[in-house]
């Protein structure tokens, strides 16, 4: 477990696939004790490791635990316990109950139904342990017309707004191809269980707090919902920004190298104008800038041709001017200001390195992190810890089944 | 309660307004605007700064005095030098909180940045738009709006640990750890993932397709593949060996698209999520702004919190988060007051 302000704070994480598992990630980062209770299923079968994953696997080779190595579930649980249950059977679920008599959370992101199906709705968490802070996360919410549609990032995120706005230009939408209402999710859950945590402080009580891809991802465009509400028209403008110009994206040398290069106000403007030869009007204002745009752009292009992208965008910031390389992985992991802030950590097999956390404080240091666990790697440890549970009865619910270190066949 | 002093732009101005949607006494300083936002001011103070006391000074000496009374201080700076000129490190607040580009540390503390600027060397920016023309960028504020978040999750566990801390935010930082599988799948699969327009690429059938009146997204990841056949009414996709396996309809990708576009293009939303929602599978319209404002859904959910300037109220949303028992209360945007030193 990690050190950090939430150190001692328990955490029973039921998430998957990426906004739960990444709201856990950060929490657990900052200290809390988080147990994943996962499925006996939920890393795949034993025979997973036909397919290589998307992301591969961690270390280069499924190995003999491949269900163990698949780098996109690694790469989200580090500083976590893994406790392997069957909750569908009533010894699984009365251990769970068990444990959310000690936890603090119980964090989930099924579908709506699927704790009610379970048994194990708010009312039954809360009937265990009423100072239990329950946070749910279905696509859609526990309540609404939407609550029984299937949902992931990708296909929550036009219902937002943000399609309207996201694209080359108006007829050429575009989605984020990254499923952003899932890192927004994220972060409004550890958002949420902060706020709850401190509320339980004030009125020593638990509480339901509830939360949805959908409501995550309308929120975050509710600057755009708000201009509509006041008149204002908000168009799909591709890569250039309403009130600063220019701004864009710009070619340079290599086969697909480009550089983000933007000019908040005159200053950088008049910059520009120094660093750039060519007919650009150091008195142009914003708005005529706004309706010259395809002739600034062109005669900026034709200068980033002539450098790579982190040479026009070195020589750029030397003029104070924002810009910066339209970054590949290896571009991130090479930066020199990733190196020096460590930012990636090498904690996994392979070395992989893993993207670290962008909260830097007193107190929180990567050299107490622990890799992600092999599924039910924490059984013993977390059963007889939290619930005192002896050798006897913890190899009881493992000879049953109820709680395993691999997968079934 | 904890007292709030915000100070910056639009990172330090979510922050803020989760604080102050959560009830706490919130005081934001107004002059140290940072770059230009992606709509009008007036709807920039309707999102970000309801329900906050603003003071419009460059005064450090108040700047000071306030800091020492709050009990959190959340600051945003354009680079780690100006930060440093608000006299940050002097303040006595037990808890601060820096919201910088590129963090108060290392070789580029000291770069500028705008939102683009950020998405770019974060690595979503390359993974945005069609292989064979620009990257694009995320419009909005989205590096802003996490730093907040994450600036938020660490102040308030500090707050809950009763510890005296001071923390550095770097937005690079924070758009980095919110990659998806882009990294590993460097590290472990050797690969550099690319853009592929509306495509997922990996797993297919995952785009945009246009239907009667407008667009529709579908993201059929394999285990709703049975589903989705029967979504379409084309049954007999299920035993079309084209389309047996994820690789099978990754190689006939243009022959499931054509099926796909010929059945969804005759259709119009409405049908669609009807459909959708009976067959269970992952689709989304896309809705105008104007539909997002009257979903129903989300009006049916309270989603909606008033934000009222005494002249005019507007709908904005409330916490992305719901605690049961809590009320959504009306917040008032109050007129920046002027002090001047």
């Amino acid at each position: 477990m990690a050190n950090g302000p939430l150190n001692g704070i328990r955490i029973l994480d039921l998430t998957h696939v990426w906004a739960g598992p990444l709201a856990t990630r950060i929490l657990a980062d900052l200290g809390a004790d988080v147990v994943k209770v996962e499925a006996p299923t939920s890393r795949g079968p034993r025979s997973y490791g036909r397919v290589t994953p998307i992301g591969g696997w961690v270390g280069g080779d499924p190995g003999d635990e491949p269900y163990n190595v698949n780098a996109v579930f690694v790469k989200l649980q580090r500083n976590k316990k893994s406790l392997a249950v069957n909750l569908k059977t009533p010894s699984g679920r009365a251990t769970f109950l068990e444990l959310v008599k000690k936890a603090d959370i119980v964090i989930e992101n099924f579908s709506a139904r699927a704790m009610p199906a379970l048994g194990l709705d708010y009312s039954s968490l809360s009937a265990a342990n009423p100072k239990i802070i329950y946070v749910s996360m279905p696509g859609y919410g526990m309540n609404g017309p939407y609550r029984n549609r299937v949902a992931f990032g990708p296909s929550v995120e036009p219902l937002s707004g943000l399609t309207n706005v996201m694209g080359y230009g108006p007829n050429e939408p575009r989605n984020t191809a990254m499923a952003l209402p899932d890192p927004i999710a994220a972060l409004n859950a550890t958002s949420a269980v902060v706020t709850a945590l401190r509320k339980r402080q004030q009125t020593g009580r638990g509480t339901l707090v509830e939360m949805s891809l959908h409501e995550g991802a309308a929120a975050f465009c509710g600057p755009w919902l708000i201009e509509t509400q006041l008149g204002e028209s908000v168009q799909c403008i591709g890569n250039r920004h309403p009130n600063m110009a220019p701004y864009g994206i710009y070619r340079c040398t290599g086969s697909d190298d480009w550089v983000a290069i933007a000019c908040r106000d005159n200053s950088d403007w008049q910059a520009l104008c120094a660093t750039i030869p060519g007919s650009l009007d150091v008195a142009a204002g914003l708005s005529e800038r706004v309706q010259s745009h395809r002739r600034i752009d062109q005669i900026i292009e034709t200068w980033t041709l002539q450098y790579s992208k982190t040479d026009a965008a070195e020589i750029l910031q030397d003029a104070s001017i924002p810009a910066g390389p339209v970054n590949s992985t290896p571009d991130m992991t090479s930066d020199p200001q990733t190196i020096a802030r460590n930012f990636f950590v090498p904690i996994e097999r392979g070395p992989t390195a893993i993207p670290g956390n962008p909260i830097k404080m007193n107190g929180l240091s990567t050299s107490d992190w622990s890799p992600c666990p092999p599924l039910g790697a924490d059984n013993h440890e977390v059963l007889s810890e939290w619930l005192d549970y002896s050798e006897e009865e913890i190899d009881a619910l493992e000879c049953s089944g109820v709680i395993v270190n691999r997968p079934p066949a | 309660m904890d007292r709030i002093l915000e100070i910056g732009g639009f990172a330090a101005g979510y922050c803020g307004r989760l604080f102050a949607q959560s009830g706490y006494d919130v005081v934001r300083i107004e002059s140290q605007s940072l770059n230009p936002g992606w709509v009008s001011q007036a709807a920039s103070d309707y999102y970000l700064h309801a329900g906050k006391r603003r003071i419009d000074t460059t005064d450090p000496m108040l700047i000071a005095n306030l800091a020492s009374e709050a009990d959190i201080v959340v600051a945003e700076a354009a680079t780690a030098d100006s930060l440093m000129k608000l006299g940050f490190n002097n303040w006595p607040t037990p808890v601060k909180v820096s919201i910088t580009p590129f963090g108060a540390t290392g070789p580029k503390r000291n770069w500028q940045a705008t939102p683009g600027v950020i998405l770019a060397m974060g690595g979503y920016t390359n993974l945005m738009g069609d292989p064979d023309r620009a990257p694009l960028t995320l419009p909005g504020h989205y590096p802003e709006f996490q730093s907040g978040a994450f600036a938020y999750t660490a102040a308030n566990a500090c707050r809950i640990a009763n510890q005296e801390n001071t923390i550095d935010i770097g937005m690079l930082e924070v758009v980095m750890a919110l990659s998806q599988f882009t990294t590993v799948m460097w590290h472990c699969a050797n690969t550099i993932r690319s853009r592929h327009g509306n495509d997922f690429w990996t797993v297919v059938p995952t785009n945009l397709f246009r239907c009667r009146d407008g667009w529709v997204y579908l993201n059929i990841v394999p285990t709703f593949w049975d589903a989705f056949a029967i979504f379409l009414n084309r049954p007999e996709l299920l035993v079309d060996k084209r389309f047996k396996s994820n690789d099978l309809r990754s190689k006939n990708r243009d022959a499931l698209h054509n099926i796909i576009a010929e059945r969804i293009g005759g259709m119009n939303r409405s049908e669609i999520e009807q459909q959708a929602t009976e067959s269970r599978v992952p689709v989304g319209v896309v809705q105008t702004l104007s539909e997002v404002l009257d979903d129903p859904h989300l009006k049916q959910r309270e989603f909606w919190q008033s934000i009222s300037n005494g002249h005019l109220t507007i709908q904005s949303p409330r916490p992305a988060w719901k605690i049961h028992g809590d009320s959504t209360t009306e917040l008032r945007l109050t007129e920046a007051e002027t002090k001047r030193g």
